[in-house]
């Protein structure tokens, strides 16, 4: 039936918004809705084409409402398509936002699953060749932007500090880190007592934990 | 004019402005994170408020490692004063990020729009941002699907068929705004509902109604809270 694949599309994109991971493209579902779209545009020139250009809607109401009918299916699958990519790359921002790399990651899973299956070329990235593009670009927006602020830093914590200093615990080892009152090596399991601005950052990335 | 209007005014005169300024991007801050449409970009307040950022940080990295305690309590001071100047900065700037990413094409229109009066809408970096992201999104869909449909269907702005793409905000949300100054009487548009505003008032009222007061977007005679 005619905007059902779309629905389905639709579906996947509301099942996203609640996953904390993007889910694999569904690259045949958007090429069959490419498919329905071109196959209505088809039909509307067919429809069409006895009138040669004087086509009047009152002589002839049953063409006039097929082609309605096939007019607003292509509406709705492109709005259809629309939100399922506008959903994605929605989310592929917020990844952005949050420093995590997505492409880094997608290239891990794609590893691991490999080296699982003994090197079979099965493993596939959820994202498709043009969301990961996308990802590449705006993540250089990002930067670009973020680059006029440096004083700021753009994607720094949206809570409101409390503390200048804050106790951390070390979860992964970090290595040696600068702050302003001399050098801390990050080992794993040790505590710290540290400024905030200096281990936000890594804090993110899930190198340490705040205690509270 | 009144004695509190005269207080007012003599308030105002002896706060220096450094303090004015905190008030007044604490303001703006709040009247963004509330109100449904973007509010003008407030251009000299963000200069002065950069500036001295940048002053703060040179001073704080001139003054570490002195070990003196009187000047590191001083300095403990002065960086979480900083840190919460820059929360207020940065939140700020991500409450309008976020409206630009919601309706690119709605607010690009108004900022073409507000060329012509004084006050221009969006930050120079700002538009960029958005013709950039707007670029890059019109060019991932069209790769992934748009350039292969009917080319009388990949218009990204298309009005016909009764429905605009482009999205806008919902101008008649309800806010919560104290008045700053009298104002007047305020009509509600389409009700014949009409207050009447005093200073120090708080009343819960449609974006809508309110916006040519509003601080950012208007007068400066009420503030959303």
């Amino acid at each position: 039936m005619y905007g059902e694949t779309a629905n389905k599309l639709v579906q996947n994109a509301k099942r996203t918004l609640a996953l904390p991971h993007l889910p694999p493209y569904q690259s045949e579902l958007i090429r069959s809705v490419i498919r329905e779209v071109r196959d209505l545009d088809k039909d509307v020139a067919s429809l069409l084409a006895p009138y040669s250009g004087s086509f009047n809607p009152a002589s002839s109401p049953e063409t006039a409402c097929a082609l309605l009918v096939n007019h607003l299916c292509m509406r709705r699958n492109k709005r259809c398509l629309l939100a399922y990519h506008k959903v994605r790359s929605d989310k592929l921002e917020e990844y952005c936002w949050n420093g995590v790399d997505v492409l880094e990651q997608q290239a891990q899973k794609a590893n691991g699953n490999s080296a699982g299956e003994g090197g079979a070329a099965g493993a596939e990235s959820s994202l498709s060749p043009e969301e990961e593009e996308y990802v590449r670009q705006y993540s250089d927006l990002l930067a670009a932007y973020k680059g006029q602020w440096t004083d700021i830093d753009l994607t720094g914590s949206l809570e409101p500090p409390k503390d200048l200093f804050i106790d951390v615990r070390v979860l992964k080892d970090a290595g040696e880190i600068q702050t302003e009152y001399g050098s801390i090596t990050l080992t794993k399991n040790s505590q710290f007592y540290v400024r905030h601005g200096d281990v936000e950052r890594l804090i993110q990335q899930g190198y340490l934990q705040r205690l509270s | 004019m009144d004695i509190d209007d005269l207080l007012a005014e003599v308030a105002v005169d002896s706060t220096p402005q450094e303090s004015r300024d905190l008030q007044e991007l604490t303001r703006a801050w709040v009247a963004e994170r509330t109100a449904p449409e973007i509010l003008n970009w407030p251009e000299e307040l963000m200069e002065r408020v950069l500036e001295r950022i940048r002053r703060q940080i040179e001073l704080v990295e001139d003054q570490t490692g002195n070990m003196d305690p009187k000047t590191n309590f001083k300095l403990i001071v002065i960086q979480t004063e900083l840190e919460r100047f820059k929360f207020l900065v940065r939140s700020f700037l991500r409450a309008r990020l976020k409206k630009i990413d919601e309706h690119p094409l709605h607010i690009r229109a108004q900022h073409t729009a507000s060329l012509d009066t004084m006050q221009s809408l969006l930050s120079p970096s700002e538009l960029q941002y958005l013709t950039s992201h707007q670029a890059l999104l019109s060019q991932h869909y069209s790769t992934s699907f748009l350039s292969q449909f009917p080319a009388s269907l990949q218009r990204l702005d298309d009005t016909t068929g009764g429905i605009s793409m482009v999205d806008k905000p919902d101008e008649d949300k309800a806010v919560f705004v104290r008045a700053l100054r009298d104002i007047g009487t305020v009509f509600i548009e389409g009700t014949d509902r009409r207050l009447e505003v005093k200073r120090g008032d708080v009343w819960v009222v449609r974006w809508s109604a309110v916006r040519k007061w509003a601080v950012g977007s208007g007068t400066g005679d009420v503030e959303l809270i």
